[in-house]
Formats: C-alpha cells, structure tokens, sequence
C-alpha cells in the first residue's frame, strides 16, 4: 500500500537526532505539565506554541505531539498516586488506581496504566497511517456544504454525547463562534464586535481563552479547596515493572475492546474524556471480576487509559484529514497549524506530503520514547507535588501571564485571560462544557465562510444543505445528535409519566 | 455563602449579556442578504440569538429545578482563599503594565510567599528575584522572546 511507503518516507523525514532530542525534551515537558495542576494537555500546548514560531513545522509538531503524549502520562500519574486527575480524560483511571496504589501496588498500577496506554496510542496511530489518504481522497470531494455539515456535526456530537446540559453546551459554543467572530471579517473588511476598542482589531486569540480558561480558571478552582498533596510515595522498582509487563497479555479483550473505543471516540468526535468513561463502564459490565472495579482491579486501570490514549491519537485523523478537530488539544494544535501556514485538510496530504508522514511517523517513535521516559522518571515528577503549593501555584500563575502575553505581545490579552481565568472557574464549577468552546474559537471563522460560501452557492437558500447525498447524511446524524438529549428527556418522561424526572 | 441556584441565575444572565452584545453588535453591520451573499453581521447576529435562547433555556432548567440546587456553591473561607488568590493576580496584570512583566513577576512572587507561604521575608525576596532572573534568562536569551517592560528595564538598559 502506499500509505506504507509514505510512512517509511516519513521515518526518514522524523529519524534525526534533534528530532528525537526534541521527542525527549517534549515528553519530560509534557509529563510536568501533567502532573502539576493548572496546567494541562491544552493549556501546555498554547503556551508552548509561541515559542515554536522560529522552528520549522515539522519539528514544531513533533515538540508538541510529544508534549501531548507527555502530558496525558503526566495526568494518569495524579490520578494513580493522588487521586487527583490531571486530565479530565483521566478520571476514570482513579477509579481503580488509586485504591490500588494504597493497596501497595502502585508501581503495578503506573505500569499498566503506562503500558495500556502507549499500545492504546499506537493503535490509534496505525488507523492514522491506514485511514488517513481514504479519508484525505474522500474530503477531496468536499466543498463548503460538506465542510459547514462536518463542523455541525462535531458541535452537535458534544451537545449529544457530552455529559453536561445541552443548554450549556450550546451557550459554551455559541459564546465560542462569537469571540471568534471578534476583529477584522475577513470577507468585508469590517470591525465586528469591537465596540470600539481599538486592543480588539486583532480579535481574541484561541490560546488567551485556553490559558485562561484551562490555566488561571483551573488553578482558581484548586485554590479553592486549599489543596494539599498528600500523596503515596512511588518508587519504581523495576523489577515489578517487568513482571507486570508480563501480566499485560491477560488482558488482551480489554486491551482491544478498549482501543477500538477509543478510536471510534476519536474520530467521530466524542473526545478522550467520553471514551474512558464508556470504556470502564463496558468492562466493568463485561468482566468476570466486575465486583472487583472501584477497589484496586487491574482491568479498571486498563480500559479506561487504553481508550483515553487511543481517542487522543486518532482524534488527530480527522483534525489533519479534515480540518475538524476531535478534542481541545487537536483543536489548539490545529490553531497551531493554521498560524504556521498549513491548513489542515485534504490539500496538506498533498501538498505537504513530508509533513503528515513525518509527523504520523513522528507519533510512533513519540509514543515509545515516552513510555520509556515516564517509567524512568516517575518518582521525580511525583516528588515535584510535594513542593507547596505556595511557592508552585503562583509559578505557574505567571507562566501562564507570560504565556499569553508571548502569544502576540499585547498587554490588553493579559487582562483578556484573566477574565477568562474567572469565566473558566465559573463554568467549570457549574459544569459548562469548556471544549466546544475552545473548538468553536478555532473553528469560528472557518465554520462561517463555510457558511457564507453555501449561502452564495446557493442565493440564500438552506437547501444546498440537502443537496446531495454525502451532505444530506452528515446534516441528518448531526441533527439526530443534536436533538438525542431532547428526545430521550421527552421518551422518558412519555414512558413513565408518574415518575418525577429531573431534568438532566 | 452563596448556593448554588444563585451562581446558576447569575452565570446565565451573564452569558445572555454576552449573546446580547454579540446580537447588537452584530445589527451595526446589518443582518440580511447584501450585494454579495450575507453580510457580515448575518452569523453574530444569530450566533448571538443561539446564546441568549440557550441562556434562557438554562434559567428555566434551573429555576424549575430550584430545590434541587439549594446546595452551596461557596462557602466563606472557600471563597475567602479563592480572593486571596485572584487579588493579587489582579495587582500583578496591573503592575505588569506599568512595571513591566519582570518586576511585575518579581514583586508577586515575594509577595505570596511572604504573606500565604509565610515564608521570611529575605527568602521570599531572594526568591522572586531570582524568578525574575531565570524566566529573563530563558525567554530572552534562549528563546528570544521579548517580554513587556517597564521603566526598571529601560533604566538598566536592557530592551
């Protein structure tokens, strides 16, 4: 095939010795922002960002990726040793792995959270290689009807699969499309939305909103339970490692079960975060030791990590295959993208074959480093926590400030993330979905030429959303998602009249 | 102490506030069919609308479920820590534009660990100082990134 070739072109392009330094270095930065709150995948991402701006694209990504891999292990560490998730897609590994980690099996614990989750992830980079020039060929066919039914999709797979409030989700965002719609229209020339202020010519810039919102909301949120590490101590002894590794192949279904989740999470998009959660849930209904789960069940700790880790690749497949971003880290990678110069699509697979090979490449070599990385080191990221929280919690507040500010030098997006440092907490305390707000920042302008453009195709008519057949799909499953949570309210409340229902 | 159906009205206004702005602003720029396919303030215009109604949508949720959120949203010290975070957060984005994002750095460091780590006050200067110094080092020179500066800067020399 020739994804294959491509591929081995791409091992070339991402073999180099800077390359694999900067794999490492990624990783060890990746795991950090992990571990420490207030800093997350997202969030390390944007603040990384403006720093590669002198690099060339394909090392940018490779730093980035492996920043991302990074911190996802960095978050199932929290989880394991302090039952604090460092990711949100990591909740659902406390479940088991912290009571095993107190059971005194946390390095069995961390192994196989480590392990479950680089073959999870390599999984999802092997659909990547096999999937991605079909996809590429088939977005091909797309014009702006196809593109604009596309996003709806993503935006209504979270109004319908998302745990929180559809009404939340929607006013998350709608909020989103209309920070984006701030600045210069790029059609008429135009100041939307500036009501005068000359510091929002520019518009709001994605990565002000993620830092703030996922940063200063987060660490806010942190403060408020005045929060103390208090956490069990993990040294790796290495020997357990390698009798755990062996014991990995028991959980072969799972391991499967889960990957296939996740990938099928990924794409669609429901996210890292839902696929966990429904991976646990599946095994826990499907497994013989099902009494087992929330008291320190090694399958707990496999399912939930393969499926996060498979979602988080494969979400990159339709963010570089498409232009649709699975997940706020794809999203702010695809930000990144799009500042460099590329634009996510089918024309980068063939415009710039080096960079989508190099960087799908890239991710396997990424994904053992990190494995590696993480087993050695552990104990040292584990030990960062116990430092107070008085001297750590202000560190990271300023790296946040200086990370925005290095976004594009204005002073006036240093007060920009500190509102959306207290928006962020708000929504986070009150359960607004905080993702389709930042995919709706990064996808806003594209979504609305879409938009703008079937309008013209069409003279105003909404029927050129029924037109033909790839289209009319697209537009029916995203409808049919977008409604799932009023239908099934409304069925519920048919089916059992008497019972008193709250809304959810 | 504030519940929890308090903070849920409040955050709803707030976001049908914000639909609100995007709807008017959006009027400026007209909202029907122009010369040239829909002018631009067609999509704000109902972005904006898509805001408020969800907003409205999610006063009724939760005024309809109102005995169900009387729980607490913030308790006094909860609420006290989180002010005693965000204050001086505010203080350092306001020093920061007129000292400079060094300064600014430095005096909010030794201030919060001298007053919420209790650190002593030597430690806590040499500390922020020495913050200063190592984010100076790594953006400026390694990366060469220029931060905001301020009259300190310029007195020194350094741009």
């Amino acid at each position: 095939m020739e994804n294959f070739a491509s591929l081995l072109h791409g091992f070339g392009v991402a073999l180099t010795t800077y390359h694999v330094l900067l794999m490492m270095v990624g990783v060890l930065l990746g795991i950090l922002v992990g571990v420490l709150p207030g800093l997350g995948a997202p969030n390390g991402v944007s603040l990384l960002l403006p720093l590669t701006f002198t690099m060339d694209p394909v090392a940018a990504i490779i730093l980035l990726t492996s920043m991302y891999w990074g911190a996802l292990f960095g978050g199932s560490t929290t989880s394991i040793l302090f039952n604090i998730p460092g990711e949100p897609s990591s909740v659902a590994t406390t479940f088991d792995g912290y009571p095993m980690a107190r059971q005194g099996q946390a390095t069995r614990a961390l192994t196989l959270a480590f392990l479950s989750a680089g073959f999870g992830a390599l999984v999802g980079v092997l659909l990547i290689t096999v999937l991605s020039t079909w996809v590429a060929k088939f977005a091909l066919r797309f014009s702006s009807p196809e593109y604009f039914a596309v996003y709806f999709l993503a935006f209504a797979s979270f109004v319908g699969l998302g745990a929180a409030s559809p009404f939340k989700t929607i006013v998350s965002m709608g909020l989103g499309f209309a920070f984006a719609a701030v600045g210069m229209d790029t059609v008429s020339g135009g100041l939307r939305l500036t009501y005068g202020f000359s510091e929002l010519l520019s518009g709001i810039s994605f990565l002000i909103a993620v830092i703030g919102l996922f940063g200063l909301g987060e660490l806010m949120l942190t403060m408020e339970e005045g929060l103390r590490f208090d956490g069990i101590r993990a040294r790796v002894k290495v020997r357990d490692v390698f009798t755990t590794i062996a014991t990995l192949p028991r959980y072969w279904v799972t391991l499967l079960r889960s990957s296939a989740i996740g990938c099928w999470m990924g794409i669609i998009p429901g996210g890292p975060t839902a696929a966990s959660f429904m991976s646990y849930g599946l095994a826990k209904r499907l497994s013989r030791r099902k009494d087992g789960f929330g008291h320190g069940e090694p399958e707990g700790v496999v399912a939930p990590e393969t499926a996060d880790h498979a979602a988080g690749s494969s979400a990159i497949l339709p963010m570089l295959a498409l232009g649709v971003p699975g997940s706020a880290t794809a999203a702010v990678m695809m930000g990144g993208l799009m500042i460099w110069g590329l634009n996510p699509g089918p024309m980068l697979f063939i415009e710039r074959p080096d960079f989508v090979w190099g960087l799908i490449a890239s991710m396997y070599l990424g994904n053992i480093v990190a494995v590696l990385m993480v087993l050695a080191t552990i104990p040292l990221f584990a030990s960062i926590l116990r430092i107070p929280f008085a001297i750590i919690g202000p560190v990271i507040v300023v790296v946040c400030f200086i990370g925005a500010y290095t976004v594009a030098g204005r002073p006036f997006d240093l007060w920009l993330a500190l509102a959306f440092g207290v928006v962020g907490y708000l929504f986070k305390k009150l359960d607004y979905p905080i993702a389709p707000l930042v995919l709706a920042m990064v996808l806003g302008d594209k979504a609305e030429d879409a938009f703008r453009q079937s309008m013209i195709m069409s003279r105003g008519s909404l029927s050129i959303f029924w037109s033909n057949g790839l289209v009319t799909t697209l537009m029916l499953i995203a409808i049919a998602l977008a409604l799932a949570p009023l239908l099934s309210t409304v069925f519920g409340r048919l089916v059992k009249p008497k019972a008193s229902s709250a809304v959810a | 102490m504030i519940s929890r159906y308090t903070a849920e009205i409040g955050t709803a206004t707030l976001t049908a506030g914000l639909g609100l702005a995007a709807v008017v602003g959006a009027l400026e720029f007209g909202i029907g069919w122009g010369d040239a396919g829909p002018e631009p303030g067609a999509f704000p215009f109902y972005i904006g609308l898509l805001v408020v109604a969800a907003s409205i949508g999610t006063l009724i949720q939760a005024t309809v479920g109102r005995h169900g959120l009387q729980s607490v949203f913030l308790h006094k010290d909860e609420a006290k820590r989180v002010a005693s975070f965000f204050v001086p957060m505010l203080a350092f984005v306001v020093v920061a534009r007129f000292l400079g994002l060094y300064v600014a750095t430095a005096l909010y460091l030794t201030f919060v660990m001298w007053v919420q780590g209790k650190y002593r006050l030597v430690i806590a200067l040499a500390s922020g100082i020495a913050g200063a110094v190592i984010f100076y080092l790594v953006l400026e020179v390694a990366f060469q990134v220029p931060l905001l500066k301020g009259p300190l800067e310029a007195a020194l020399g350094l741009y």
